[in-house]
């Protein structure tokens, strides 16, 4: 009982070791480049989806496509079987959570993801307990505007 | 009692819908506190023993506690290798296609999620559809996923390699065999109004100018098409316009539920049902049908009576319409209910002269069918309400539709190729098909499943799914569709064109090429652009021409005599026990062409309630003479064969006769349809095959069968459930306190979206202290759900049901478990009979989650897993629930369900491709419910939001969506203009028990009275 309650139990700060060694820090923080250039769903479906391979390629088709960290993108365009991301932030799947609510109601990705510009591996920053998303629920109105929805169908259905 | 079989469901009330089914089975009324569940519901799993059981519990209980700990497995996010174009991984897409049976289209959309089809709903643009889906169109989906289907081809009972089947038909093989005119070469389709499939047959017979094609289906009369050859001297088809109707004369026909076009009609009468004054709806049936729940008049009539009913009608309106033709003064014999029904049909007819519609079924006889031709002719109904086309159908009303010249020329054939269907199964014994079949010494069977033809043939080419294929169909007025792939073939089927293909010579076409080709070939390519087309699923203007024909009087003449030929005296079935037996499509199966679909085994008929079976339907009387009960084995021997199957007895059957339907009994490599049913091809003949005379035993055999009508029993008080205004004509559901102005809501001319200024609506709410539930007007909550459905307008053909089952992740559990009382469907549809000296009369009443304000089920949940949110919905939290079933206990309406068991853990991976990912896949010892389609009500919202404005459209609930009448409509209490809201007040507008106080959301109008004159 007591157990479930820590952040291990959680899976926060768990590294999480990628099949591409895929590094935040230089495409976010050095490049500046955007969350949303990359996870185009985030303001437009629930999911907030990851590159294509055909992305990553398209960026990278002048730049390290030739070198060994690419070696998993060109297996996988020459097979056309996908790259096998790892998930780091895992809900439950009773959760019905929407990127593009939360990201045009102005809610910052590092509120849920944390500031993932400064992680060399990702990890799960936040506890993603319904507790957790509650209080911030109750907030919404005070915090961004938004309608403070705890109603449980809001996320359970 | 000690008769009875033992897991017969004990029916309990003396009063309500009930009662018929108590009296009929013979069973003892039992005490009023008997359970609502029928028995077994709550016993534990057979074959463990008690003591093995806590073991057990106490073990997993221990395990619990330990997986209770651990983190759910980490998950993989597999990211496309090029995005589709349009495409936003998590938002659904959709697509217009089309489905076809038996030759005939109904356009139909589908949700696509991520590439994944899940769910179907009707084309609004599509003329056989308007926006509605049937049974069959929303349970198709499952079928693309059915794990079971050829995967591979076959070589005998081996798989084999696609190249060797297709080297041995390609022309030149063929030739070597069949000769080089093809003279022992056959192909048996179905039935196929598709011209690609004509001019690729037509390419065929370039090279093989000799060879036999047949078309075969088992629901493939022919009588309407020599009917019409002899009325007008060539084969034309009725049309129909219910919207100009002001009566209806249905004879042996169910247009609103089973005919090829029944979407169609049924939204077409509805509507005209909305307006004032209603039409009049007269049905003379064999057994009560979704469109009889509607009727004015109803008889009940075996199908030799049909005919002299028939006879009389027209008889009587060309006496009274002083026809010229007058036919022969001879007296039919009728009773005195057929003679009321005769004279209100035709007072009825000749007063709505020009704006009536006689209907036969298809099944009918000839006799029938001329009749009908005749009257419609008569009543210069033609040119308004009715007009006629050529049939879309390739080859209609020639004998290559005939099963018999299959037969007759099976022998002589080297080569025999079947595209789709299941020859093998539905063809009459008589025809011996599957000896002829198997004789033939290079057979092909292109098809989906491992079923009597595929087992029965040299070569199994697999099949595709109609959702996996291109293709040219028209409906049954002749639309046309383009057929657009929703998804690859799953497993490398290929379709009857490309089969044709093939044949013909090109090896490699593509059902895509061929499809675009034949498509800039028609006449329909100058007017429609393909792009356009294909995205609204269907071309504009391509209807058949109206055919107006001169009717030879003659032929009727003729008919007549045949018909009028005086009765001797009604058949004495008790005396001889010689009984007419009806033979037709089951309402839920078909041909059995749907037998290993779940959904469809266990969707209850819409009139019996019966599931995972079939049986031989008799009226209450005939068994009462019988000595029949429900259940009872009963043996039917015909000049031919004879067939064992169960007996049910059901209310507003015709009495001496009895009714068997298609579809079960299956003797293929079926999974689910297994032994499920007896097989009652066996009694059809080729002379024969939908009406003959059987001698009818009793046996002393008893088979439970899984009738879902005694479950999930209200408390009795049928007058709160079904409204008030159904008293007038009811004595079983009569009610002291009924309103009897609700019959002047349906004649006042008010349209029903409009409030009378004066509401006459029954006021007996309860007394209460609380204060009425505030209702927000504006931030979260502002909308406040809620729903009605139009007793006056619903057929109970369960569209609905299979729609929330395709929406909403409900699991199917088999037989054994519906006998318990398991069965999951959030909605069901209640059967209510009620007899009056006229006839037997069916109610149906859909029942579900009444998201009540005052909800009984949430003030009982220990863990607060039903909770009620500010909008008005009733709102059940699956990872909360601990399966206490406190909740459905404390339901008055018992529409919560149970998972007993981990209904959803043996589904195949394919089959979890269907599930909407919208929801969540319920676990064992879980409540479940209807939630008002939470997934698009929060949609409806978010995109609301997204765009900056209030939730303006409408929010259609899977079972709104779907329903071919609209009696359902769903939205906002508070939303500007609000049909929902309108309704609500309605004068009909009652809420099913109103007394307890719970203010349920779903409001019912009450069915207006029958209306016999």
């Amino acid at each position: 009982m007591v157990w479930v309650r820590t952040p291990t139990a959680r899976g926060e700060n768990r590294m999480i070791r990628q099949p591409v060694a895929f590094d935040h820090r230089v495409h976010a923080a050095g490049l500046k480049i955007s969350c949303e250039f990359c996870h185009s769903g985030a303001d437009r479906s629930a999911h907030a989806g990851i590159p294509t391979t055909q992305e990553c390629v398209g960026c990278h088709n002048d730049t390290w496509l030739a070198s060994a960290a690419f070696t998993p993108v060109r297996a996988s365009l020459a097979s056309g079987v996908p790259i096998a991301w790892k998930r780091v932030t895992q809900l439950p799947d009773f959760v019905y959570f929407n990127h593009a609510m939360h990201v045009n109601k102005r809610v910052s990705c590092t509120e849920c993801h944390g500031d993932v510009a400064a992680m060399p591996v990702v990890s799960q920053q936040r506890p993603l307990t319904m507790g957790w998303c509650v209080s911030c629920h109750v907030e919404a109105p005070q915090k961004y505007a938004a309608r403070a929805l705890t109603n449980c169908t809001t996320c359970h259905r | 009692m000690s008769k009875l079989p033992k897991n017969m469901p004990r029916a309990r009330s003396p009063i309500a819908r009930r009662v018929i089914d108590d009296d009929i089975n013979q069973l003892a009324v039992l005490n009023e506190t008997s359970p609502e569940f029928p028995p077994g519901a709550s016993s534990p799993p057979d074959g463990l023993e008690r003591r093995d059981f806590v073991k057990l519990l106490a073990a997993s209980m221990a395990l619990a506690g330990l997986s209770g700990c651990v983190r759910a497995p980490d998950q993989e996010i597999h990211p496309l290798i090029t995005g589709a174009p349009n495409s936003i991984p998590g938002v659904p897409l959709h697509y217009a296609t089309a489905m076809t049976i038996d030759g005939l289209t109904t356009g139909v959309i589908v949700e696509s999620h991520d590439g994944r089809p899940t769910k179907i709903e009707g084309n609004p643009e599509h003329p056989a559809s308007l926006g509605g889906a049937g049974i069959f169109e929303q349970a198709s989906i499952l079928e693309l996923y059915d794990p079971r289907r050829a995967q591979s081809p076959f070589k005998g009972s081996a798989p084999t390699s696609a190249k060797e089947l297709l080297s041995m038909f390609t022309p030149p093989a063929l030739a070597n065999r069949v000769g080089a005119r093809g003279a022992a070469l056959g192909l048996v389709l179905e039935p196929t109004a598709s011209p690609l499939t004509a001019s690729l047959l037509a390419r065929v017979r370039t090279r093989f100018p000799d060879m036999h094609v047949f078309f075969h289906s088992p629901l493939n009369s022919r009588s309407v098409g020599t009917a019409s050859q002899r009325a007008f001297g060539k084969v034309l088809i009725p049309q129909h316009d219910f919207r100009q109707a002001n009566v209806v004369v249905a004879l042996g026909a169910d247009p609103f539920a089973s005919a090829p076009f029944h979407l169609r009609y049924a939204r077409d009468f509805s509507t005209r049902r909305r307006t004032s004054p209603a039409p009049s709806l007269h049905v003379a049936e064999v057994c009560p049908s979704p469109t009889s729940t509607l009727a004015d008049t109803r008889i009940a009539v075996a199908p030799e009576a049909l005919k002299r009913v028939t006879a009389a009608l027209f008889a009587r309106v060309a006496r009274d319409t002083d026809h010229p033709v007058l036919p022969p003064d001879q007296t039919i014999v009728l009773n005195d209910r057929e003679e009321r029904w005769v004279a209100n049909a035709a007072a009825d007819l000749i007063r709505e002269r020009s704006h009536g519609i006689v209907i036969a079924g298809p099944l009918e006889s000839e006799e029938v069918q001329l009749l009908t031709l005749a009257l419609n002719d008569l009543l210069q109904n033609v040119g308004t309400c009715v007009w006629y086309t050529e049939s879309p159908i390739m080859d209609a009303g020639l004998s290559s539709h005939d099963v018999r010249s299959l037969s007759d020329s099976m022998d002589s054939l080297d080569t025999l190729i079947v595209l789709q269907g299941n020859v093998c199964y539905t063809a009459p014994p008589s025809a011996q098909i599957e000896r002829k079949y198997a004789a033939i010494r290079q057979t092909l069977y292109l098809g989906s499943f491992h079923n009597e033809t595929a087992r029965l043939s040299k070569w199994h080419l697999p099949g595709t799914h109609y959702l996996e294929e291109w293709g040219l169909e028209r409906a049954y007025d002749g639309s046309m569709s383009i057929v657009q792939p929703l998804i690859a073939p799953l497993y490398d089927g290929r379709t009857i064109a490309e089969t044709l293909a093939l044949i013909s010579g090109a090896r490699n076409a593509s059902a895509y090429s061929l499809t675009h080709e034949q498509w800039n070939a028609s006449p329909h390519a100058t007017t429609n652009a393909w792009d356009a087309t294909v995205r609204r699923g269907v071309a504009a203007d391509s209807a058949l021409p109206r055919v107006i024909p001169v009717f030879d009087w003659r032929a009727a003449s003729d008919a007549f005599e045949v018909m009028a030929r005086p009765v001797t005296s009604p058949v004495s079935v008790a005396a001889s026990n010689a009984i007419e037996l009806v033979i037709g499509a089951s309402r839920t199966l078909l041909d059995g062409r749907f037998a290993d679909n779940p959904w469809l085994q266990e969707l209850p008929d819409p009139v019996t309630k019966l599931t995972w079976d079939n049986a031989a339907l008799f009226s209450p009387a005939t068994a009462k003479a019988l000595n029949i009960v429900t259940g009872q084995l009963v043996r039917l021997e015909t000049s031919t064969s004879n067939v064992e199957l169960p007996a049910l007895v059901v209310p507003g059957h015709a009495d001496g006769a009895t009714s068997l339907t298609l579809g079960y009994g299956r003797r293929g490599a079926e999974h689910v349809a297994d032994g499920v049913g007896v097989d009652v091809n066996v009694v059809r003949t080729m002379d024969a095959p939908y009406r003959t005379v059987a001698q009818v035993r009793a046996l002393d055999q008893h088979h439970a069968l899984a009738i879902t009508q005694t479950h999930f029993n209200i408390e009795h008080r049928a007058a709160d459930i079904l409204g008030a205004s159904m008293s007038p004509r009811d004595s079983i559901v009569a009610s002291p306190d009924a309103n009897p102005t609700d019959s002047a809501a349906r004649n006042s001319g008010a349209n029903s979206n409009v409030l009378p200024a004066t509401p006459t609506r029954r006021t007996r709410k309860p007394l209460t202290l609380y204060e009425p539930p505030a209702v927000k007007t504006s931030g979260f909550g502002a909308d406040q759900w809620a729903m009605t459905i139009d007793l006056d307008q619903c057929t109970g053909c369960s569209a609905c049901v299979v729609a929330c089952q395709s929406e909403n992740n409900i699991p199917t559990v088999g037989r054994d478990d519906v006998l318990k009382g398991r069965e999951m469907h959030w909605m069901r549809i209640d059967r209510y009979v009620s007899e009056d000296d006229a006839a037997t009369h069916i109610d149906v009443q859909p029942m579900l989650c009444q998201h009540c304000e005052k909800a009984p089920c949430e003030y009982v949940c220990p863990v607060n897993a039903t909770m009620h949110s500010d909008d008005g919905l009733n709102e059940m939290v699956y990872n909360r629930c601990v399966g206490t079933r406190f909740c459905s206990n404390n339901c008055p309406y018992k529409v919560r369900r149970f998972n007993w068991f981990e209904y959803n853990g043996d589904v195949s991976a394919p089959e979890r491709m269907q599930k909407n990912p919208e929801v969540t896949v319920r676990a064992r010892g879980v409540m479940e419910k209807c939630t008002f389609c939470v997934q698009r009500v929060r949609r409806a919202q978010m995109d609301a939001e997204l765009a900056g404005e209030p939730v303006t459209g409408p929010v259609l609930t899977a079972c709104q969506q779907t329903c071919p009448t609209q009696a359902i409509v769903f939205g906002s209490l508070t939303a500007p203009n609000s049909e929902v809201a309108a309704l609500t007040n309605h004068p009909r507008a009652f809420s099913a028990l109103e007394e307890l106080g719970t203010v349920p959301r779903v409001r019912y109008l009450a069915r207006t009275p029958r209306d016999p004159t």
